[in-house]
C-alpha cells in the first residue's frame, strides 16, 4: 500500500458543540490505482483528505486518533518540518476552485516555478523554463506566452490545467484530487478528467479522487469507498459496487439517479435529510434514513464486515442489501 | 395541449461594454442572449440546457422581467410583456414566477419564514387579504413538505433542502401559471435532488403548472421535461421533444454534449463513443461569424464560416418524419 489511513478521527470544536467529522475511516490506495471516495457534503469526505495533507485548519478541527501511513511512515508523527517536504514533492492535492486556490497577484509562471525555488533550489529562471515545460504537459496551448498570464486571464478548464500541472510538478507517487471537476461544464470536464487519467497512468501515481458525482466514479475509479456521517459505509471494486450495492444508502444513492425507463414516473428519493454532526444517530447513522432500519441498528454500530476478499459493508443486513 | 402560453421571438439581450469616464463610448457588447425563439405550451415542461456562459439564465430572468430584452418580444397568452407597464405588467408578473438556484442566497437570513413565502402578498394585496395571509402561508409549507409550525423560523434553520423547498413555495403563493425554475436542484446533494424534483412534478399537477426548467445536469433535465431546448453561446442550437434530443441529436454540439457527460455505469466505460471537444466556449464578446459552434466542432466547413445556419427541421431529415426530424442549427445535421 501507498498510502493506509487506519481509524482516523477528526473533530471540531465549535462555539455551539464539538462536530464529529471523522469517525474512524480507514482506506488505502496502491501506486497506479485510483480510488474513488464518494459522499454528500458533510461526510467527511474532504475533511480526511486535509488530514493527510495536514492541512486541517487547527484550530478547530483536531485529529484526536488514527494513523496516516505513507509508505509505511505515519505522517501525524512527523514535524511540521517534515511534512512540509512530503506536501507537493511526494503527496500532492489538487483543489475544487481553481480560481480561488491561486494566488491572484502572481502570474501562473510564478506559481509554477515556485515549487520548484523553494523544494529543489532551482534559480528563478530555470524554474521559469521547467513552468513552460509543465504548461505543456497538460496541454495548455501557447505555454511560453501564457506563463507571464495571471490566473485571471485563463478560463476555468484552464486554470484547473494549470492545478493539475502544480499538483504534478515535483512528481509526486500520490494525487489528491477534490472535486476536481466539479466547478466545471460538462464538455470541459471530460477533458480535465481524460488528461489526469492520462497523466495517473504515465507517472504511475496513486489517485484519490473525492467527488460526489456518480458518473464520474463510474468513468475513472477502480475501487469506491462511499461515506456517511464521518464512516465509511461501503467499500468495493467500482463494477460491484454499481452492481449490486451492498449497503442501503449507497443502493439508494444509485436508485435516484434519473433513469430512462423511468420517465414520468416519481424518482426514488432517500427521505430525511443528511445528519447533524453535532449529533449524530445513535447506532448505525444511516438509520433514521434507511428502509431497511430495524431495532439492532438504532442500539448498535454496524462494524465495516469484510464480504470477500475486496469489499466491506457496515451494514447489519448487508446479505439483504445484496440481494436487493 | 399544444396551447402555447409563452411564445418567445428574436429575443436578444446585449450588455453594453464602455470605455472612458466623462465621455463613455460603447466598444462592443457581452451578447448574453443572441437571438432565442420557443415556446411553452400550457402544463408542459420546457427544458433547457447548456453550459455556463450560453446565456439561459440570462433568459429566465427576462421571462420574469428581471432583465429588460435589448430586442425581440415575450408574449404571455398572447401580449407582449417587454412593452407592458405599471398596473399591467404587475398582473402578468403575477403569474410568472421564478425559483432560484442558490437556496443560500435567495432567502434574505434577517426575515422569517412566513415573511419571506408572504412577501409576494404585500405587493399583490389582492391574492389574499391581510387577515388570511398567514393561513395561506402554513397552507404553501404544508404543499412543499414543510412542517407549518415553522413559520416563524429563520432560513438558516433549514437545510439545503428545505430552503429550496421555501423557494418554491414563495414561487407558489401568488398561484402563477408559468414557474421558471433556474438550476434549482444543482446546490442540493444527490440524495436531496430528487425529492425536491419529485416535488415539483406533483407541484406541477397539483396546481396545473407550465415550467421553463434550466439546468446543466442532463439526466434531471430529461426526466422532468416535456420538450428540452440545448443552447450554445446566446442561441439555441437544438429544440425538441426529449426523446428527440436525447436519442437522436443531430446538431454536433448537442452529440459532443451528451457524450461527455458521464454515465453512472462503468460498464459502459470501455465500450462508449466520446467526443471530446477541443478548446472552451469562445468569448460572449466576440461570436464567431456564421455558426457560432464552428470554432469547435469537427465537421466545419467554409459555409459554416460565412452562413449562419438557421433554427429549423434539417432539409435532410424534412421529408423523413422520425425522431430526427426536428428543429436543428446546423448545416450538416446528421444522426
Amino acid at each position: 500500500m501507498l498510502l493506509e489511513v487506519r481509524d482516523l478521527h477528526v473533530e471540531f470544536k465549535t462555539r455551539d458543540g464539538v462536530a464529529k467529522a471523522v469517525n474512524g475511516v480507514s482506506y488505502g490506495v496502491d501506486a497506479g490505482e485510483t480510488l474513488a471516495v464518494l459522499g454528500e457534503s458533510g461526510s467527511g469526505k474532504s475533511v480526511t483528505a486535509q488530514a493527510i495533507m495536514g492541512i486541517l485548519p487547527s484550530p478547530p478541527g483536531r485529529v484526536t486518533a488514527g494513523e496516516v501511513l505513507f509508505q509505511g511512515r505515519d505522517l501525524l508523527k512527523l514535524k511540521e518540518s517534515e511534512r512540509r517536504k512530503v506536501r507537493g514533492a511526494e503527496v500532492a492535492m489538487i483543489f475544487q476552485d481553481a480560481l480561488s486556490s491561486l494566488n491572484p497577484v502572481l502570474s501562473v509562471g510564478d506559481q509554477l516555478g515556485e515549487m520548484f525555488v523553494v523544494h529543489r533550489g532551482m534559480a528563478k529562471k530555470d524554474a521559469r523554463a521547467k513552468a513552460v515545460e509543465l504548461m505543456d504537459r497538460v496541454r495548455i496551448p501557447a505555454a511560453k506566452e501564457r506563463v507571464k498570464q495571471y490566473p485571471h486571464q485563463f478560463s476555468g478548464g484552464m486554470r484547473q490545467r494549470i492545478m493539475i500541472a502544480m499538483a504534478l510538478a515535483l512528481e509526486p507517487t500520490l494525487i489528491i484530487a477534490d472535486e476536481p471537476t466539479t466547478a466545471l461544464d460538462v464538455t470541459v470536464q471530460a477533458q480535465v478528467m481524460d488528461l489526469l487519467a492520462e497523466l495517473q497512468r504515465e507517472y504511475n501515481m496513486g489517485l484519490i479522487l473525492i467527488t460526489h458525482d456518480l458518473g464520474v466514479v463510474a468513468d475513472v475509479a477502480d475501487r469506491i469507498a462511499v461515506m456517511y456521517a464521518g464512516r465509511i459505509v461501503e467499500q468495493a471494486p467500482v463494477h460491484d459496487i454499481y452492481k449490486a450495492p451492498a449497503h442501503p444508502y449507497t443502493r439508494g444513492l444509485l436508485d435516484s439517479i434519473p433513469r430512462l425507463d423511468q420517465k414520468g414516473q416519481e424518482l426514488y428519493a432517500i427521505k430525511g435529510l443528511p445528519p447533524n454532526l453535532m449529533n449524530i444517530p445513535s447506532g448505525c447513522a444511516f438509520h433514521p434514513r434507511c428502509p431497511m432500519a430495524q431495532d439492532i441498528c438504532r442500539a448498535h454500530v454496524p462494524p465495516l464486515d469484510q464480504l470477500d476478499n475486496y469489499r466491506q459493508s457496515a451494514c447489519h443486513f448487508w446479505e439483504e442489501c445484496l440481494d436487493g | 395541449m399544444a396551447e402555447p402560453i409563452i411564445e418567445v421571438t428574436g429575443l436578444v439581450k446585449h450588455y453594453p461594454l464602455t470605455q472612458g469616464i466623462l465621455f463613455k463610448k460603447q466598444v462592443g457588447a457581452v451578447k448574453a442572449v443572441d437571438g432565442v425563439d420557443f415556446t411553452l405550451n400550457k402544463g408542459e415542461t420546457l427544458g433547457i440546457v447548456g453550459e455556463s456562459g450560453c446565456g439561459k439564465s440570462t433568459v429566465a430572468k427576462m421571462l420574469v422581467n428581471l432583465e429588460q430584452p435589448t430586442a425581440g418580444s415575450i408574449k404571455y397568452k398572447g401580449e407582449d410583456i417587454t412593452k407592458l407597464s405599471g398596473r399591467a405588467l404587475k398582473s402578468v408578473r403575477r403569474n410568472i414566477q421564478m425559483v432560484f438556484q442558490d437556496p443560500y442566497t435567495s432567502l434574505n437570513p434577517r426575515m422569517t419564514v412566513g415573511d419571506i413565502i408572504g412577501e409576494p402578498y404585500d405587493i399583490h394585496p389582492e391574492v389574499a387579504p391581510k387577515g388570511d395571509r398567514r393561513r395561506k402561508v402554513q397552507d404553501l409549507l404544508d404543499v412543499v413538505g414543510l412542517n407549518p409550525e415553522y413559520i416563524n423560523r429563520y432560513p438558516h434553520q433549514f437545510s439545503g433542502g428545505q430552503r429550496q423547498r421555501i423557494g418554491i413555495a414563495r414561487g407558489l403563493a401568488l398561484r402563477p401559471e408559468v414557474i421558471v425554475a433556474d438550476e434549482p436542484v444543482s446546490a442540493l446533494d444527490v440524495s436531496v435532488q430528487a425529492q425536491v424534483i419529485n416535488l415539483m412534478d406533483r407541484l406541477q399537477n397539483e396546481f396545473d403548472l407550465s415550467y421553463v426548467f434550466i439546468a446543466h445536469d442532463l439526466s434531471i433535465v430529461r426526466h422532468i421535461s416535456d420538450r428540452v431546448g440545448v443552447m450554445y453561446l446566446g442561441r439555441i442550437v437544438e429544440i425538441g421533444r426529449d426523446a428527440e434530443i436525447y436519442d437522436h441529436p443531430t446538431h454536433p454540439y448537442t452529440q459532443a454534449l451528451l457524450s461527455a457527460a458521464p454515465v453512472p455505469d462503468p460498464e459502459a466505460r470501455e465500450h462508449r463513443e466520446r467526443i471530446i471537444l477541443a478548446g472552451d466556449v469562445p468569448s460572449p464578446t466576440n461570436i464567431p461569424s456564421g455558426c457560432r459552434f464552428r470554432t469547435r466542432c469537427w465537421k466545419a466547413q467554409e459555409r459554416c464560416a460565412t452562413d449562419v445556419p438557421v433554427l429549423a427541421v434539417p432539409a435532410g431529415f424534412r421529408d423523413t418524419g422520425g425522431a430526427a426530424a426536428h428543429d436543428s442549427a446546423c448545416f450538416f445535421a446528421e444522426e
